[in-house]
């Protein structure tokens, strides 16, 4: 179903791609066209989260032929996938440290929707770059604040006040810079199913964002969370993701070693925390599509409360450079 | 008496007096005179124009500005590749002459003849690939594409011909190597004047081409055949400074310019189809960038290919080591030319020739491994084995890679048995790589050791021994056909790995055992031989304690396991194996024992007891077996008992790394045995712990990036061979698979969950992330505490402005320095004052200080332009990108960055057309061109194109074009288009004569920017000019938008007034209603509008015009017709094509071509010939009037019936006047008169004229002088009026003063 509504997308975005799905599903040709772009508009299947569609995006995004603007409508925020909240807290600066920056690059997110009818509505645009820069990223910094967003639609608007309050309690005593906005949308914009929920992000001195998020149980499935529960889960999340460190957070690791591994060939680096299991699934794609390994070192760090162990990984780009841009 | 006035003296205005007097007075106003001013005061005259300041300025940075380049990293290696010195000219030129002088020159050596490319060293740091370029334009194609310096040589008793301008031409479209011209046959001319002019004649015109002042080089004359000795000194040494500017194709694609060839095709295939499919390995230099494994090469005049595997050999032409000395030793000057011959081994079509006594000693010469077939070919004479038995040797060895000759001019000269150990030392770096997806997964364990045994054998064989030679062909028999092609392959490299670590004479020993284990196993052991043997192990076991312990262990199983497997053939073999493989063979080789015993469900007694039965009987090294077994024991014990417990295993070893990567091999094993045994516990241990156990296993990094890559990874990493795959040789699990298997059915999502998140609330908990926040502890250096008081030590006390505050630094050191000051004022009376002055100074001093470091600071930044930052930035990239994995031994980092260039490589390429070997040429260039990500598509590409000026013919759309892009050559159709105003693509039928136009063309994917050239044909040899066109790759896209315009014809059927029914456009309803709205016209030009369709007759539809039709009128739509492009990709095989017609390929021919050669004419249309005009005589009628219309009309309108005019009658005609002589004279003589008269007037009037000039000129001139007279007495009374007044106003003013003072 969803993945369905995937290949609807990547064969939107592209040119002269075919896609053949046998009639049981179980098995799909693919040959590769050209990535296009373009202004285009999406429908989304709600039994995933627009995430998981903006994620891949994110990666195909800057090789387009033209400036990729998508409509894409769904669920915007669950609890399965990176809610665009924290796709554009995160995902965003990590392109701009690639050198894809520019005004073209936002993630605007134009109605919420939670699971399962979803109804949500984001808006992302991404400017083109024919080669990307190497990155050497490897001192995260210290934290510096904490900001977040609590979100809560077709709810009682007092949701977010209370998970905001419950998530200061526990990050008010390592830092004093917090500020969490507090989200209620309405009307049309608030989509068709009520939920709610929150994400933090904790951004350090040198650019560097880590985030956390949760979200309400979807209507009708599970019991209901307190929204007090939930700001606390979620910031003990954030404080484990901080635990884990690194310059990216652990759902962007992997976009990050993508664009790493497309560079010019030039040595990037950039240090991460432990890698997640999609992550290392996606190493060794990237080494069958690439030929391209990472040198991975684990770094311990020297100091004692700076959280747990690190990878630092590098590698040489494979000199891609973008073969749809037209020049003049 | 009036007195009389007197003369008044009256000055004088010129002379010298007058002067003076005047420069007198000048001086005295402080006026100089202007040179004298510019002397004194040079900074003021400094602008005299401030425009032409700025234009002079402009114009410098102009110029500075055109210098710079957009700076690129500099990815050159730190050993970079042979510089390809390409030699280029017209034949008969003199280019195999200076080939050799040079290498003469470089090396001291005399080549007799060159084929393909020859490599020297040709100083300490740099070495030289020179290669000659003919002048088929193929092989300059490719030349020009991986040349970083073109020696263009030129007749000069010719002059300059075309093949000199097509090359140039050529390099400029593929990025412009740098051009040294040489002008040779000099010593034609006999006249010194005309030999002078032709040089400057060549240069100046050689310089148009490349850039002026490029560098040419002039070889005066032959000596002996030879060109001068200084001559080619003096160049060779140019070239040896050179220095090259990187090209943008070049530095981003990987290249090899293969200097060797070997075919490693299964004989017994080319016998049963002589034309199979070939498989052969090349060997070069890699150049340009990083040339990864399996990626896709092209070579051009062959084809694409995938690179089946490639591995890095010891460099053949070595850099000489470092050194402090000035030049290179004649050991060092080392020249490499497989194709000539030099270097070893000399080529022919069917065998190979060693070349022993090389011209120098110490030129080692390459022993060939007999898994070569070749030159097993050449062994086969020497022991005089019938031909099949040599055949089937083939076929076996032919599994194994070929080894050896790559140690060419290893420096050290040995035995035999060295050379063994040398050419070993060849093996060292082979990897089997990627190689168990070929490979039969049946192939069993054991065979390994058959495989160990066969190539000890070998050696034997390659000795020369002729006995052993048949012993091991009758193993092989045994043996036979289980072998699969890549276990050889790890084998062998297991074997180099070992070599790698053992040291020399230690492994020269172990070879020497190999073969007494060879004999042995005909049962002949020698105890002797074994005792030594024992020797050897010792050694090789005291080497490994020191590096590990669990390589031990590994060698302990391995044993075990080869005895196990191998228990009824014999135990020497598995000595031979123990002693043979090295340490990190045996530590990869722990899972496969594991593996076994799993399998075999034997315990880890049995293994024991087999190892030590296998003692026993072989006489092995107990220690080591034992400490082995012991080891061996416990893992396997521990495995048993708890699959995933590492508890056990710290207990058990402290060495966690060891152990973390054992467990690893364990889990791995575990899964095999998973599947025999049907226990899927690890599984569920993976996925249940995976959160808990996920940090500690990431701690070793080994274990880390085994865990990412998995076996793939293992299997690249020959330490860890064998460990995954083929576990007792049934089951071939790639641990990807594994994973992914383990994966399949989780959500395919990439956030992290946190299995089994900390309590946050505990305090230690809490403290473990403190520092993350910029409220915990900080780094010495960045904390900002210290960094205050390190600031404060600095500077002092300073002060807050904003708020005022003072703040002092060390004001106990103050106190004392105030202190002494005091002790030192003690004797004089104290003074307060002075010393706060001083303080004061001091902080003014400070202050001042502060300020300027500030400034410093700031203009040094601020002098660094945009330009500056980014070579900046750059260069430390190249730097980082440098020392990244220096520190690596080359087998990881080639697996991390590739093959960097500078390595000598050998590359195995399969499916090669058999012509490529059978027509194989050494003297064309074969070129390994790596090709990007994706380039290996096909698509559509839209290029800028331009005929070249010097090319003869237009081209037209849709004929066949050969084009040069990238590293290809290839035939296409290429479509020409120009791009409208709107930006529309319409079809062009020719290219423009002299414009740039759009070609669309079906072919390879290839980068925006890359140029490329056309020719119409690579064969043959025409006076003119071949290259048609030039251009540069604008787009590359999946689907085209080229349109031609097409008008549809209608014709009105019936008109109304301005609306019309118009038939004949269109053939139905539908397609008149896809046209609605079109704007349609007449031929006369009356515009109109599609309505709608009428229902009768099909295709008729309702316009509107802005004027009546006329039903002889032709209305017409004009629409665009969208062009496909014929999707025609055709690479010239022009190296597959037999010697000697290797310029011959010839692709698609033109239509034009083929009707030319078939006699075909056009057929052309009767009416669109043109035939002479024939306009009829018009002839018109005359006008009638009738009558009574005639009568009505007014007067003016009636026709008139002018008559002819009558004869003017007799008395109205004048007579004429005729006069008497007398008149005649008078009138004659007035008229002389009248004449004179006129000339006198008018002289007259002209002295007149003249005398007004000459008066008003000399008046003009008084007058000027007067004024000029007058102006200066009024200057002069001007001045002293002034001066007086001046004076007057002063004392006026002081009067005035005076008179307040009064007052």
């Amino acid at each position: 179903d969803f993945e369905a509504s995937f290949i609807r997308l990547i064969d939107k975005v592209t040119n002269g791609s075919r896609i053949e799905i046998n009639q049981t599903g179980t098995t799909l040709y693919y040959q590769p066209g050209l990535l296009y772009g373009g202004s285009l508009e999406h429908e989304c299947s709600p039994s995933r989260g627009i995430g998981y569609y903006l994620e891949s995006l994110l990666c195909l995004a800057p090789f387009m032929k033209h400036p990729l603007k998508i409509v894409l409508r769904g669920v915007t925020n669950d609890q399965v996938d990176p809610s665009v909240d924290v796709l554009k807290a995160t995902a965003l600066p990590l392109l701009k440290k690639f050198g894809v920056d520019g005004e073209g690059l936002e993630i605007k997110i134009n109605r919420r929707g939670m699971p399962p009818k979803g109804g949500g509505e984001i808006l992302f645009t991404c400017p083109v770059r024919k080669v990307l820069q190497p990155i050497q990223f490897t001192d995260p910094g210290k934290i510096k604040r904490i900001r977040g967003t609590a979100y809560s639609v077709r709810v009682s608007p007092q949701m977010a006040n209370r998970m905001v309050e419950s998530a200061r309690s526990i990050l008010n005593k390592f830092l004093p810079d917090i500020y969490i906005y507090t989200d209620h949308m309405k009307g049309v914009s608030s989509g068709k199913s009520p939920g709610f929920g929150m994400c933090l992000t904790a951004e350090t001195i040198n650019g560097t964002i880590l985030s956390a998020e949760l979200a309400s149980n979807p209507q009708g499935q599970g019991e209901a969370v307190l929204p007090e529960e939930l700001g606390q889960n979620c910031a003990k999340l954030l404080l484990e993701e901080i635990y884990r460190g690194g310059c990216v957070d652990s759902t962007n690791q992997s976009l990050a070693l993508l664009l790493m591994t497309l560079g010019q060939r030039d040595v990037s680096k950039v240090l991460l925390g432990p890698l997640s299991p999609y992550t290392i699934e996606f190493l060794r794609h990237l080494r069958s599509f690439f030929q391209i390994m990472f040198k991975i070192e684990t770094k311990t760090p020297e100091e004692e409360h700076v959280g747990g162990e690190k990878v630092l990984m590098t590698c040489v780009g494979i000199g891609f450079s973008n073969l749809s841009k037209t020049i003049r | 008496m009036e007195e009389k006035e007197k003369k008044k003296h009256r000055s004088k205005h010129s002379g010298p007096k007058a002067e003076k007097k005047r420069k007198r007075y000048l001086n005295e106003l402080g006026i100089g005179d202007e040179e004298n001013a510019r002397k004194r005061n040079p900074k003021a005259f400094t602008v005299q124009s401030a425009v032409r300041m700025a234009r002079t300025f402009h114009r410098t940075q102009d110029l500075k500005t055109k210098k710079h380049h957009i700076p690129v990293v500099d990815r050159t290696p730190l050993e970079p590749p042979p510089v390809v010195v390409v030699v280029v000219g017209p034949p008969k030129v003199g280019k195999s002459t200076l080939i050799k002088c040079l290498i003469k020159n470089f090396t001291r050596q005399k080549l007799v003849e060159i084929r393909g490319p020859v490599t020297i060293v040709s100083g300490k740091k740099r070495r030289l690939t020179v290669i000659e370029c003919g002048c088929d334009i193929n092989t300059m194609i490719d030349l020009a594409k991986v040349a970083d310096l073109v020696l263009m040589l030129i007749d000069a008793s010719f002059g300059f011909e075309m093949e000199t301008f097509e090359f140039l031409n050529i390099c400029q479209v593929h990025g412009f190597p740098k051009i040294m011209g040489v002008l040779t046959h000099l010593d034609t001319f006999k006249n010194n004047k005309q030999l002078k002019k032709t040089k400057k004649k060549l240069k100046h015109r050689f310089w148009t081409e490349v850039y002026p002042g490029a560098k040419l080089f002039y070889l005066s004359g032959m000596v002996h055949g030879e060109y001068q000795k200084q001559e080619i000194h003096n160049l060779g040494r140019f070239i040896s400074v050179m220095k090259f500017r990187p090209l943008t194709w070049q530095t981003s694609h990987p290249y090899i310019l293969a200097d060797r060839m070997e075919e490693l095709t299964n004989p017994e295939d080319v016998r049963i189809n002589p034309k199979c499919d070939r498989k052969i390995s090349l060997y070069g230099y890699v150049r340009g960038a990083h040339l990864k494994n399996k990626s896709q090469i092209h070579m051009p005049g062959v084809g694409d290919f995938t690179v089946s595997d490639v591995s890095f050999l010891p460099d053949p032409c070595a850099l000489p080591e470092q050194q402090k000395k000035r030049s290179l030793n004649e050991k060092e000057k080392l020249v490499y030319a497989p194709f000539s011959g030099v270097g070893g081994i000399v080529y022919d079509k069917d065998a190979v020739y060693i070349d022993l006594g090389g011209s120098h000693a110490h030129e080692k010469v390459v022993e060939v491994r007999p898994n070569h077939e070749l030159v097993q070919s050449l062994i086969s004479t020497h022991s005089a084995i019938d031909v099949k038995m040599a055949s089937s040797k083939v076929s076996l060895f032919m599994d194994s890679r070929p080894l050896g000759s790559e140690d060419v001019g290893q420096e050290f000269v040995m035995p035999k048995e060295e050379r063994e150990m040398d050419s070993k030392s060849g093996r060292v770096r082979r990897k089997a790589v990627f190689e168990e997806e070929k490979e039969n997964d049946d192939a069993v364990s054991d065979e390994e050791d058959d495989e160990e045994e066969g190539e000890a054998m070998s050696e034997n064989g390659s000795d020369g021994d002729d006995e052993d030679e048949g012993e091991e062909e009758s193993d092989r028999e045994l043996l036979g056909e289980e072998m699969a092609l890549g276990r050889v392959k790890r084998l062998k490299t297991e074997v180099a790995k070992e070599e790698a670590v053992s040291e020399v004479p230690a492994f020269a020993d172990s070879d020497d055992d190999l073969e007494v284990s060879s004999e042995g196993e005909e049962g002949k052991a020698a105890p002797e031989e074994s005792e030594m043997e024992e020797d050897e192990e010792e050694e090789l076991e005291d080497e490994q304690n020191e590096s590990s312990d669990s390589e031990l262990e590994a060698a302990g199983k391995r044993a075990a396991e080869s005895e196990q497997e191998e228990i009824n053939s014999g135990d020497p073999e598995m000595r031979s194996g123990v002693s043979e493989r090295g340490l990190k063979r045996k530590a990869m080789l722990t899972t496969d024992s594991g593996n076994c015993t799993a399998e075999e469900a034997s315990e880890s007694e049995t293994e024991n007891s087999s190892l030590a039965e296998s003692d026993d009987e072989g006489s092995h090294d107990e220690l080591q077996a034992q400490e082995s077994d012991g080891k061996g024991s416990k893992h396997t014990q521990a495995r048993k008992a708890d699959s995933v417990n590492q508890s056990k295993h710290k207990a058990a070893d402290d060495d966690v790394e060891n152990l973390l990567r054992d467990e690893d091999e364990y889990e791995e094993q575990i899964g095999f045995s998973a599947e025999t045994t049907g226990a899927l516990k690890w599984k569920e241990d993976l996925t249940e712990k995976a959160a808990q156990a996920f940090l500690r296993q990431q701690r070793s990094t080994p274990h880390l990036r085994k865990l990412v890559y998995g076996t793939a990874a293992e299997d690249e990493d020959p330490e860890s061979e064998d460990a995954g795959d083929e576990l007792g040789g049934l089951f071939h699990v790639s641990r990807p698979d594994k994973a992914s298997k383990q994966k399949a059915n989780a959500l395919d999502c990439s956030k992290f969950l946190v299995e089994k998140p900390q309590d946050w609330a505990l305090e230690e908990v809490m403290s473990s992330i403190r520092d993350c926040f910029v409220t915990g502890k900080w780094e010495d250096d960045k904390d900002a505490a210290k960094l205050l008081e390190e600031d404060e030590e600095l500077y002092g006390d300073f002060e807050d402005l904003e708020t005022g505050v003072v703040h002092k630094g060390k004001p106990a050191s103050e106190e004392d320095e105030s202190g002494s000051e005091e002790e030192e004022e003690a004797g004089k009376t104290p003074k307060p004052e002075p010393e706060e002055e001083e303080e004061k100074k001091k902080e003014r001093m400070d202050k001042k200080r502060k300020l300027k470091e500030m400034f410093d600071a700031e203009y040094d930044e601020g002098d660094a332009t945009y330009f500056d930052d980014l070579k900046e930035e750059m260069h430390r990239q190249a730097q980082l990108n440098r020392a990244e994995f220096e520190d690596q031994d080359d087998e990881t980092r080639v697996q991390y960055e590739g093959f960097r260039p500078g390595m000598y490589v050998r590359i195995e390429v399969e499916n090669v057309p058999c012509e490529f070997v059978l027509n194989f040429d050494p003297h064309y260039p074969i070129i390994l061109g790596g090709l990007g990500n994706s380039e290996g598509n096909v698509g559509y590409v839209q290029l800028r194109l331009k005929k070249h000026r010097w090319y003869k013919k237009i081209l037209k759309t849709r004929d066949p074009l050969i084009l040069s892009l990238g590293w290809r050559r290839f035939q296409t159709i290429p479509m020409f288009y120009i791009e409208d105003h709107n930006g529309r693509h319409r079809l062009l039928k020719y290219t423009p004569q002299h414009m740039h136009c759009g070609a669309t063309f079906w072919g390879p994917i290839t980068p925006q920017g890359t140029g490329f050239l056309a020719v119409q044909s690579v064969s043959g040899a025409t006076p003119d000019f071949r290259i048609a066109a030039t251009g540069v790759v604008l787009d590359l896209d999946k689907s085209i938008t080229i349109v031609k315009k097409l008008k549809l014809t209608g014709f009105p059927f019936k008109i109304f007034k301005n609306t019309s029914f118009i038939k004949g456009m269109f053939n139905s309803q539908l397609e008149v209603a896809k046209f609605e709205g079109a704007a349609i016209r007449t031929v006369s030009g009356i515009r109109g509008q599609i309505k709608k369709a009428l229902r009768a007759p099909a295709g008729a539809f309702r316009a509107t015009f802005e004027d009546k039709l006329l039903m002889s009128d032709i209305v017409f739509v004009r629409t665009w017709y969208p062009v496909s492009i014929p999707t025609f990709y055709n690479p010239v095989t022009s190296l597959l094509k037999p010697a000697g017609e290797k310029d011959s390929w010839s692709g698609m021919k033109t239509t034009g071509q083929l009707r030319h050669e078939q006699g075909i004419k056009v057929k052309q249309n009767k009416d669109s010939l043109y035939k002479p005009i024939v306009r009829e005589k018009r002839h018109f009628n005359k006008l009638h009037i009738p009558k009574a219309l005639q009568k009505a009309l007014p007067f003016k309108n009636k026709p008139k019936t002018v008559e002819k005019k009558g004869k003017t009658p007799r008395d109205q005609w004048r007579p004429a006047v005729i006069r008497e002589p007398h008149e005649k004279k008078i009138s004659a003589l007035l008229s002389a008169l009248s004449t004179v008269n006129n000339y006198k007037v008018r002289k007259a009037k002209m002295k007149h004229k003249e005398q007004l000039k000459e008066y008003l000129k000399v008046k003009q001139k008084e007058d000027e002088q007067k004024f000029k007279r007058e102006k200066e007495a009024k200057k002069k009374i001007y001045r002293i009026l002034g001066q007086r007044e001046k004076k007057m106003q002063k004392s006026s003013l002081k009067g005035s003063s005076k008179g307040e003072k009064s007052w």
